[in-house]
């Protein structure tokens, strides 16, 4: 137990040192060198979007007949990557297991970010994204209703749903450190502002048990909803009829590919933050330790996926699924299919041995190898399921254009602008759940 | 009157400016700033202008000149109901009869003629795009002097100086230039002219003239003559580089005759060799191709002639060669041996020799008189007038239609010896640039005329519209070097006074689109004697075409399928359609054979050079299997110099077609990529169970294609609708013309998407032939939407965009669409379409050419066929006003000369469709998807001879 915190914390020094965080006057020099690029990547977004807007989704490299492209792949890149924080906030807290709370805060900011960045790809996705409101089952005139049938517009209802649970878990977690911070803030403007969004929390009896009560039960919507958002993504490909994409298994496959991406994504936070707001004292080797064996599972499940999608494509025998897997693994886009191997499968194995993954450095090395390899995978089931498909004459290519790349930049660019300002404004570190730990290890 | 300074000083410059502006679009302003006493009107023009200008350009009125307003709508013009009217398309001056649809006065479609012997109701890739050419706001362009715009008043004052200098010089030195013409009336204004001058002389040019087919008649047969080759009536059809499917003037019912003996379930089945040097639409069919160079090609025709006409056994041939002889032989009746342009003159008479020793004539293929008006060989004609104007002899110039200027470069040199050039042409081409003067000639489908087809019958060919552009009929263009100008449809009336001598018989002329009674007797010629033996002789000498100095490779010039000499290269629709052979689109590639791209590392798309004699062209390459090594192929249209679409695209390969020379090729460094659509790597890939194909001895011993049988389904989900629209395609008859592409993409306002969207994947047509070869083998495909039952597209839309009807139709809601592709990632056909940009509104023609029946789709949607469902329900409305049975014919359908195309309904008993349904060979593209689509393909039978090897 006494790995999961350094020796000498205490309850008052840890909010002391949380809150500070929060309220110093100027940001460190790391945040701004931080900041400042991906404000700019945000720019570039904003502008790949605009263009986008005006000139219509010709302007990616998406064609006949890869209809779909870097949208698709970024929306479930980054959908994937959210799910580590919920996994880790939401499954962990129902299990009661100590070493969640020094990363759960940090865990769920960054599903938030993630979330957000994901949530636009479907619009700009869509040919006339102005429309996009259609896919809600609102009272038209028309009378017209969403064709209930298509997995996107399941996926439509699982990503909204997600992403206003994960807003209001977060927010809902916020709350007694937001009334922490707002107790120790001496300048106006961070009275009024953490006064705010502590919702009038004084921290009675009563509410703290409103407030637990409320937080289980979120945390068990939010544990079964992430399996099923990932699910429902996975159907999005499985509910076609496309080779390489009709397939039972690609529901839980979207699961522990999401596992995979998002606790990488923790760590790749995580690890750096360790040294730049000096959190050694609550995030420890133990939890290094803890995130290395979880990146190591939810590889091998990974590596499981991969395995049947090759053995139930022969076992189905059927020739499309064939040439298509053929393709794959010997065509023009081979080189996606063994990058994903190598980087989401064979990479994180080293993370078997403890020493290696106790050490912070080999430890990102492999997170941000799969989470590179887990948009290289979804690359590999959009485009190279489609561009070769049942009739040789429909085969085809797909090159990215210049404005593929700005709206994948971009969209890296909103989600770290997002997570920094979170980081600079908002308790990094959940107080009041470390409370609790520290009084338990008393 | 004093120029008015002052007046023109003082206006603001606002106006100035806008009198600028006005003076570079309107013909008559620039010509009145030109005159310095007409400055009066500029004012005039100007005020004019300013009323006018918000209106837009006023129609002319009517007759009397009054303007009418809409509430009093024109005679006849009823809003939503479509008018057809007859008239004939032409093709190297030959007709082939048409019919055009009007709706609200403006004509949107053409379809075939039925009544018509040309086109049996099919119609060419050409005839279909004509519509674009007269829309086309190139043509927009007044007459010019010297590349300047003057008033049309102007051309009258040069035509009556021309008529004054003709006069003191009888004609001396007077030349005309046209393109070989059928046309009678236009022959009789032509003859009336020359008769008037005595001196003048006209001349003919043809881009591709077919000089040795010219040659051939007059060697075997001693006169010119036609030859209507009549495939249906063939058992045994032997191609020698032959064009019978391509496009010439009798194209569309050789292809029909052929087409209807290639399905052994309608008839017995013919049994087809093709020997030539680059694949055609006919060898592409054949049951035997044979790949051979142009020399190998000759002494195989001198080895079959001796064989067919001295009963030698040929000792050195090929050895599928004994075979096909005693194949023809043994037809003695019932085979047909053609030869195509290409070929020498001596292969013609050869060929005339070997159909005369088959009892060919009168059975197979008939001989009638040539139906142009003073046929002779073009290619000399044209030799002699650039001679002439070389050396000053020349002092004026008519050049009427066409574009010399394009495709003779010497002719071009030599235009600056003549003192006046006048070129009349339908737009501002580069012959009308190079001229002095240039009048616009009114587009064939805004004017007066008549034509005949290949085999004499005539029709009169009748104005479809008010000319949109002030061009004028080329009968009168004539007809002012005359003293009285004559109108141009009594000048027609006058010519058929005998044929057609009251209304009622001009009426039923002008209806039908032909004149009763006009269509040349079989000509019973008599071959010479020397036919053979001059034939014989000529085969036996070396290579054809310009690189026969050259020994191993051979230069081929040809036209392209898709633009014809040049003249078709600025429209759009022809210029997306993909080329029947290489799937290529909006380029012309050098067509290499594979050893020799090979020996050069060449790929598709690298930029080589062709060398002859000292001239170098320099134009990416296209591998084609199939060519015989040796053989390079060049194809002729592209490259041109003016017009919107066509500049700039390709390379012009004409100027290398007069060199003379040893032939090189050489790769040098750089790529273009070339748009293709379907590329090699696809057409060879196994195509299995999706073009399916059988032997016709398996066949008959009573092998079928594999049939899914059943749907494997519990359910009976068929549409419960009273109609159910479905559509078989027979891959027999499709001879990838491409009729089809075109006729949907007219029908359908599918919107052009130009090279860098082909080259990116985003071509828009909605039927699409995909071409499949193994080995021998090749077929084509045309594919469009299946219609499914069981549409794996209506299930993933979110929005419920594409929907199912009671009839069986998957039908598509533009206006729901939100563009999500997930229907096109679902359907296995790869049928659906996506407007990725707003095509539609950056296609360069008015909105008033489009069929109003079709919306016109915005950017971010999802399109596909709907089997014409406008035709659909037009078809119902009949049905349900007058009781006339719910026929619809879908456009692709309507168009495609062979009848691969059939299309009605399930539940009507008498439907052909239902019949071919019902065909052995009947088929589903991917059953395994349990789609159930309602378009199925019978599968394609090959006859091939077991003693002639593969």
């Amino acid at each position: 137990m006494s790995a999961l915190l350094a020796p000498g914390v205490t309850a008052g020094s840890l909010t002391d040192h949380v809150s500070a965080l929060a309220l110093r006057r100027h940001a460190p020099r790391w945040w701004w060198m931080a900041f400042i690029p991906s404000l700019c990547l945000l720019g570039l977004g904003v502008l790949a979007v605009g263009w986008l807007f005006l000139a219509g989704v010709g302007i990616w490299g998406i064609d006949w007949p890869v209809a779909w492209g870097f949208a698709i792949i970024n929306y479930v890149w980054w959908i994937g990557i959210a799910s580590g924080g919920t996994f880790i906030s939401a499954f962990f807290f129902l299990m009661r297991v100590d070493w969640r709370t020094a990363l759960n805060r940090t865990a769920e900011s960054m599903m938030l970010c993630a979330a957000a960045s994901a949530a636009v790809f479907p619009i700009l996705h869509l040919g006339r994204p102005w429309l996009f409101y259609w896919l809600f089952p609102y009272p038209a005139t028309m009378r017209l209703w969403p064709q209930f049938r298509s997995p996107l517009l399941w996926d439509f209802f699982a990503i909204l749903t997600y992403v206003v649970s994960s807003l209001l878990f977060w927010y809902l977690g916020l709350i007694p450190d937001l009334a922490s911070v707002r107790d120790r803030a001496r300048r106006r403007w961070q009275q009024v502002f953490y006064g705010c969004l502590a919702l009038g929390f004084r921290g009675s009896v009563r509410e703290w048990r409103h407030y637990r009560a409320s937080y289980g039960v979120l945390a068990a919507i939010m544990a079964p909803l992430v399996v099923s958002v990932h699910s429902i993504v996975g159907l999005d490909f499985a509910g076609g009829q496309t080779p390489g994409w009709h397939s039972t298994q690609f529901p839980p496959f979207f699961v522990f590919g999401a596992a995979l991406s998002g606790l990488a994504m923790v760590v790749l936070i995580v690890v750096p933050l360790r040294a730049l707001m000096d959190l050694r004292r609550y995030i420890t080797p133990y939890h290094l330790d803890v995130l290395g064996k979880l990146l190591l599972t939810s590889a091998l499940l990974v590596g499981y996926a991969y395995l049947m999608d090759a053995f139930s494509t022969f076992y189905g025998a059927e020739s499309a699924d064939m040439t298509m897997f053929m393709d794959r693994v010997a065509g023009v886009y081979a080189p996606v299919y063994y990058s994903t191997l190598v980087l989401n499968v064979l990479a994180p194995l080293v993370l078997a041995a403890r020493r290696l993954r106790r050490q912070p450095a080999v430890l990102s090395l492999v997170a941000a190898g799969t989470i590179v390899g887990m948009w290289l995978e979804r690359y590999e089931i959009v485009v190279t399921s489609l561009h070769k498909t049942h009739l040789p004459s429909s085969w085809g290519g797909f090159t990215a254009t210049f404005w593929d790349w700005a709206t994948l930049a971009g969209s890296v660019g909103l989600f770290m602008t997002l997570l920094l300002l979170i980081l600079r404004f908002l308790p990094v570190i959940s107080v009041s759940e470390m409370r609790g730990l520290l009084e338990r290890r008393r | 009157m004093p120029p008015l300074k002052d007046e023109v000083a003082r206006l603001p410059p606002a106006a100035l400016a806008e009198a600028e502006r006005m003076a570079r679009q309107d013909g008559k302003l620039s010509a009145a700033l030109a005159h310095p006493l007409e400055r009066r009107r500029i004012l005039t023009l100007l005020a004019s202008g300013a009323i006018a200008g918000p209106l837009g350009r006023c129609d002319p009125g009517a007759a009397d000149r009054h303007l009418y307003s809409a509430a009093e709508a024109p005679e006849g013009i009823v809003p939503g109901r479509t008018e057809r009217f007859a008239t004939a398309h032409l093709l190297e001056g030959h007709a082939r009869g048409i019919v055009v649809t009007h709706r609200m006065g403006r004509p949107l479609k053409v379809e075939g003629n039925p009544g018509h012997p040309a086109s049996l109701g099919g119609t060419d890739p050409f005839a279909q795009a004509a519509l674009f050419d007269l829309y086309d706001p190139d043509r927009a362009s007044g007459p010019l002097q010297g590349g300047e715009p003057v008033a049309p008043a102007r051309v009258a004052t040069m035509f009556a100086a021309l008529r004054a200098d003709l006069a003191a010089s009888r004609g001396r030195g007077f030349r005309i230039l046209t393109e070989p013409l059928t046309s009678p009336s236009l022959g009789r204004m032509l003859d009336t002219v020359l008769a008037r001058w005595p001196e003048a002389r006209w001349h003919q040019h043809a881009p591709l003239p077919r000089s040795a087919a010219f040659a051939g008649a007059m060697a075997a047969y001693g006169k010119p003559l036609s030859v209507l080759p009549n495939p249906a009536a063939a058992d045994v059809i032997l191609g020698l580089d032959s064009d019978l499917l391509d496009a010439w003037p009798w194209q569309l019912p050789a292809a029909r005759g052929f087409a209807s003996r290639r399905n052994p379930v309608r008839a017995p089945m013919s049994r087809v060799y093709a020997i030539e040097p680059t694949p055609s639409l006919l060898g592409l069919q054949a049951d035997h191709r044979f790949a051979v160079g142009s020399v190998e090609l000759h002494r195989i025709a001198g080895l079959l002639a001796a064989g067919l006409l001295q009963g030698a056994v040929p000792a050195d041939g090929p050895p599928w060669l004994v075979p096909l002889l005693s194949d023809l032989k043994d037809h003695h009746g019932r085979a047909l041996v053609h030869v195509g342009p290409h070929q020498p003159a001596a292969l013609h008479a050869l060929c005339h020799a070997m159909n005369a020793a088959l009892g060919a004539p009168g059975n197979t293929l008939t001989l009638c008189a040539p139906a142009l008006h003073h046929p002779v060989d073009p290619g000399t004609d044209l030799r002699d007038l650039v001679e002439d104007m070389a050396a000053g002899k020349v002092e004026t110039l008519l050049v009427l239609g066409g574009n010399p200027c394009f495709i003779a470069p010497d002719f071009l040199a030599a235009l600056g010896r003549v003192r006046r050039a006048i070129a009349a042409c339908d737009a501002p081409n580069e012959t009308a640039l190079a001229c002095g003067w240039y009048v616009p000639l009114a587009h064939a489908m805004e004017a007066w005329s008549d034509a005949r087809a290949l085999d004499g019958t005539a029709g009169i060919c009748q104005p479809q519209l008010r000319p949109l552009y002030a061009g004028q009929n080329p009968l009168s263009v004539l007809g002012q070097c005359l003293e009285a100008v004559p109108d141009s449809r009594a000048w027609l009336r006058a010519t058929w006074r005998d044929r057609l001598p009251d209304d009622r018989a001009w009426q039923a002329a002008l209806a039908a689109g032909v004149i009763a009674g006009t269509t040349f007797p079989t000509l019973a010629a008599t071959l010479r004697p020397a036919a053979a033996s001059t034939g014989m002789a000529g085969t036996g000498m070396a290579g054809t075409g310009t690189a026969g100095a050259s020994p191993g490779l051979d230069v081929s010039f040809r036209a392209d399928a898709r633009l014809g000499d040049g003249q078709y290269a600025n429209n759009p629709w022809l210029q997306e359609l993909p080329d029947p052979l290489t799937k290529t689109a909006w380029d012309n590639p050098l067509r290499l054979p594979p050893r020799l791209a090979g020996r050069l590392h060449a790929r598709d798309g690298d930029l080589v050079t062709l060398g002859i004699g000292d001239r170098r062209v320099t134009l990416p390459c296209w591998i084609v299997p199939g060519q015989a090594e040796g053989c390079v192929v060049a194809t002729l249209g592209q490259g041109r110099r003016t017009g919107s679409t066509a500049r700039g695209v390709g390379t012009d390969l004409y100027p290398l077609r007069l060199a003379r020379g040893a032939v090189d090729i050489r790769r040098v460094g750089g790529r273009r990529e070339v748009a293709c659509t379907m590329g090699q790597a696809e057409m060879t890939a196994e195509a299995g169970d999706i073009l399916r194909r059988i032997d016709l001895s398996d066949f008959q011993a009573g092998a079928r294609p594999d049939h899914v049988g059943g749907d494997g389904s519990l359910y009976h989900r068929a549409p419960p609708g009273p109609a159910a629209w479905a559509m078989s395609i027979d891959l027999n008859a499709c001879i990838g013309c491409n009729a089809c592409v075109t006729a949907c993409q007219v029908e359908n306002n599918i919107p052009v998407v130009g090279r860098e969207e082909v080259l990116r994947g985003r071509v828009m047509h909605w039927i699409r032939i995909d071409r499949y070869e193994t080995g021998s083998f090749s077929a084509f495909q045309p594919v469009l939407c299946m219609q499914c039952e069981q549409a794996p597209c209506e299930t993933v839309c979110p929005v419920g965009a594409t929907v199912h009807d009671a009839e069986g139709l998957n039908g598509m809601v533009y206006n729901r669409c939100v563009g999500t592709r997930f229907c096109s990632n679902n359907c296995p056909y790869k049928v659906r379409r996506f407007n990725y940009f707003a095509f539609a509104a950056e296609e360069r023609r008015p909105p008033a050419s489009r069929n109003p029946d079709v919306t016109v789709r915005g950017r971010g949607v999802m399109e596909k066929c709907s089997f014409c469902l406008q035709r659909i329900a037009a078809a119902r409305v009949a049905h349900d006003r007058d009781g006339v049975p719910e026929h619809a014919e879908t456009a692709c359908q309507a168009a495609c000369p062979t009848r691969a195309i059939s299309f009605g309904d399930l539940n009507d008993a008498q439907a052909e469709v239902r019949a071919r349904k019902r065909s052995p060979l009947d088929y589903a593209l991917l059953p395994e998807q349990n789609t159930r689509p309602r378009v199925t393909y019978e599968a394609r039978v090959s006859n091939r001879n077991p003693a002639a090897g593969t």
